[in-house]
Formats: structure tokens, sequence, C-alpha cells
């Protein structure tokens, strides 16, 4: 009994199964796009402790920082993808994208407290050259609309990861591991900075 | 006996999972056209974006503001259908990557927009889908069915979108809620979209 049941199962999820590839081939473009833009933000480790870091660091700042900062931020982003896109030469890119990690690491592990008009200044200098670099290595291929949509919803989701660590800072060990984070983002920075110095010279 | 069901029931399942391919089949052969026209933009990544954010911004400004859309943007998206083969291989991504730009804009800014302007970037939205779904109409398509189901779920669509924006941020919310907050972020992101839409569009 047990048998029949289970080889019926068997059969049905096999049939299910087989059934799905059929589907996805139907719209490869906007799969390969949507796929392509959401884990381009995901696979840099220098990209993503920065995009963390500046929720992290805009959670510690408090308002209006940590409200200002998600709705402004992607769009920041998609003005330096632009950029990037139309291969507008910025100075530096590498150095500049580990340099953010090192500085908004830093930030973050000393608590920093800038006024918010200089915070945002430096969060959008950095966002600019972030955007950049994912405008640069676009992939031709993918459709335009799905590989944004991706992008930035990796990109504003990985900002709500930071916010939500950020939220910590409401009790004082919180506060510490927050600052440890710090560090450690900073820590990734100073590789990379290292790293392209390195290729640099 | 309980195996027997126990074996029917799963044949019974196979056969229905197995059966949606072939339903569309039969649909096509007799209202197909109007199912076409209402599952078309639905498959599309770029109607379906700007029809949310169309959505969600007549439901931020409130619903005596949105209920305006509830006849506009069917008819837009009725007007807009003609001129499709007008388009003929021009591709409407650019504007409708500046529409995604404008709309996310206003969102991100909780602009106070005005009934005549909402009216307005409403019509204009659904007059560039209309034509860019007609675009792909075949010479076989009845265009009376197409253009039924399209303004079918053109009127469903930005209907329910509105109404779920308006039960989503209450009216009685403050500027910096979570939910106003949630709200203008969606618009930030859209903007961002079209943005970046805007320029691949351009370098291409």
């Amino acid at each position: 009994m047990f048998l029949h049941v289970s080889r019926a199962l068997t059969a049905a999820i096999v049939s299910f199964a087989l059934m799905q590839p059929a589907f996805a081939h139907e719209q490869a473009g906007v799969a390969g796009g949507l796929v392509s833009g959401l884990l381009h933000p995901v696979t840099g480790i220098d990209h993503l402790v920065a995009m963390v870091a500046v929720g992290i660091w805009g959670a510690q700042l408090g308002a209006p920082a940590i409200w200002i900062l998600p709705i402004t931020f992607p769009l920041v982003m998609a003005v330096g993808g632009v950029l990037g896109v139309l291969h507008v030469p910025l100075p530096m890119p590498e150095v500049m994208i580990a340099v953010s990690a090192v500085i908004l690491g830093v930030a973050v592990a000393a608590r920093l407290r800038l006024p918010f008009a200089a915070a945002a200044l430096v969060v959008a200098i950095f966002a600019i050259f972030h955007g950049h670099a994912h405008g640069a290595e676009l992939p031709r291929a993918a459709n335009a609309l799905a590989y944004g949509v991706g992008f930035v919803t990796a990109t504003g989701l990985l900002h709500l990861c930071g916010i939500a660590i950020g939220t910590l800072t409401r009790w004082p060990a919180g506060e510490r591991i927050i600052q440890g984070l710090g560090a450690g983002i900073a820590g990734i920075g100073c590789y990379f900075l290292a790293q392209g110095l390195g290729a640099a010279a | 006996m309980k195996q027997k069901s126990v074996r029917a029931l799963m044949a019974a399942a196979i056969l229905l999972i197995g059966t949606s391919a072939a339903d569309a089949h039969i649909v096509a052969a007799r209202l197909g056209d109007f199912y076409m026209g209402a599952s078309h933009p639905l498959t599309d990544l770029q109607d379906v974006v700007l029809w949310i954010a169309t959505g969600v911004l007549a439901g931020t400004l409130g619903a005596s503001k949105g209920r305006w859309l509830i006849p506009v943007f069917p008819v837009g998206l009725l007007v807009g259908l003609p001129l499709g083969p007008l388009l003929g291989n021009v591709s409407t991504e650019l504007a409708d990557a500046t529409m995604m730009l404008a709309i996310g804009m206003l969102l991100a800014a909780a602009a106070q927009v005005p009934t005549l302007l909402l009216c307005a970037i409403a019509f204009a939205v659904a007059i560039i889908r209309g034509a860019a779904n007609g675009a792909e109409l075949g010479p076989e398509t009845d265009r009376l069915l197409y253009a039924a189901g399209l303004a079918y779920v053109g009127y469903g669509s930005i209907t329910l979108t509105m109404a779920l924006t308006v039960v989503f941020k209450r009216a009685s919310d403050s500027a910096t809620s979570w939910r106003a907050i949630a709200v203008r972020a969606l618009g930030g992101w859209i903007a961002a979209i079209g943005l970046m839409m805007a320029s691949l569009a351009l370098a291409s």
C-alpha cells in the first residue's frame, strides 16, 4: 500500500519536475537580466560591505538619515549607473570603492556623527562610484528593464539589511557589535584598497 | 479500495498539472483574443512596472483623486491601441523609462499632484502602453476582443493597485511613519529603474 502511494508520488513529482524547463525558456532575456541584476551587487564583496555599511550608518545617525537614505540612495546610484553605461570615465573607480568601504566602516566603528548634509554628500559621492562600476560592467545582452529592476531591488535590500542591523544600536551590547562590524568592514575595505593600489602600481 | 482512490487521486493530480499548457489552446479557439489582450500586458515587465507605479501614485494621493483613473486609464489604453501599428519598429523603451522616472520622482518626493496632472500622467502612460501592446497585433487578431481584454485588465489592475495603496498608506499616518516611507522608497526605486533603463536605451 505504502509502496504504491510512494511510487505514485514519485511519478507525480517527476512529471511535475520535468515540466518546469519548458516554462523557463519563454522569457530567457527577462529572467537572465533579472538574475544578473539581482546578483551583481551581491557578488562583489567590496560593494556588498559598503552597501550594508551605508544602511548601518544611516541607522546610527537616526532621523532624518534613516528614512531619507532608502528613498534617495538607489536613485543616486542609478545616476552613477548612467555614467557607467555611457562610459564617462571616473578617476580610479576600484580604489574609490575600496576607500568607500574603509571610510564607511570607520564611520560606523567610531560612531561618527556628521551633520546630515555632510553625511549625505559623502554617501552620494560613494554611491555614484558604486553605480558607475555596476553600469560599466553591465552585460549587453540582458533585458535593460529586467536588469534595472534586479539591480535596484538587490541594492535596496542590502541597504535595508544594513538598517535592520543598525537597529541593534538601541541596546548597549548591540552598539558594541555594530562597532565591531564597522571595524570588520573597514578591514575588508583595506584589503581591497591594497589590492587596487597594487594593481594600479 | 483506499488504494484505488489514492491512485485515482494521483492520476487526477498528474493530469491536472499537465493540462495547464494545453488549456491555452482551447481558449484560443473561441474567445482567445480577449484573453490574449488581457494576458499580454501581464507578461510584459514594462507594463507591470508602469501600471503598478501609476496605481501607487494615484493611491497615495487618496481615493478622491485616484478614482478618476478608473475610467481614464482603460480609455487611454483603448485610444493608444490603434496607434500601435503606426509605431512600427520604434521601441517605446525611452518613453517608458521617462514615465517611470517621472512617476517615481513624484512618489519619492511625496508630491501633492493635482487631479488634472494625475489624469494626464495616467492617460499618457495608458496611451504609450496601449500602443506598445497594439504594435504586436497580428493581422488575424480580433481587434474588438483584444481591445476589450486589454481595457478590462487595465481597469482591474489600476483599481486594485490603487485600492491596495489606499489601504496600506492610511490617511491618518504622519509623513515619517514607516508606511509613508515605504511608499516613497518604492518611488525612489522606480525612478532609479527608469533612469537606468533610459540610459541603456540611449546607449544601445
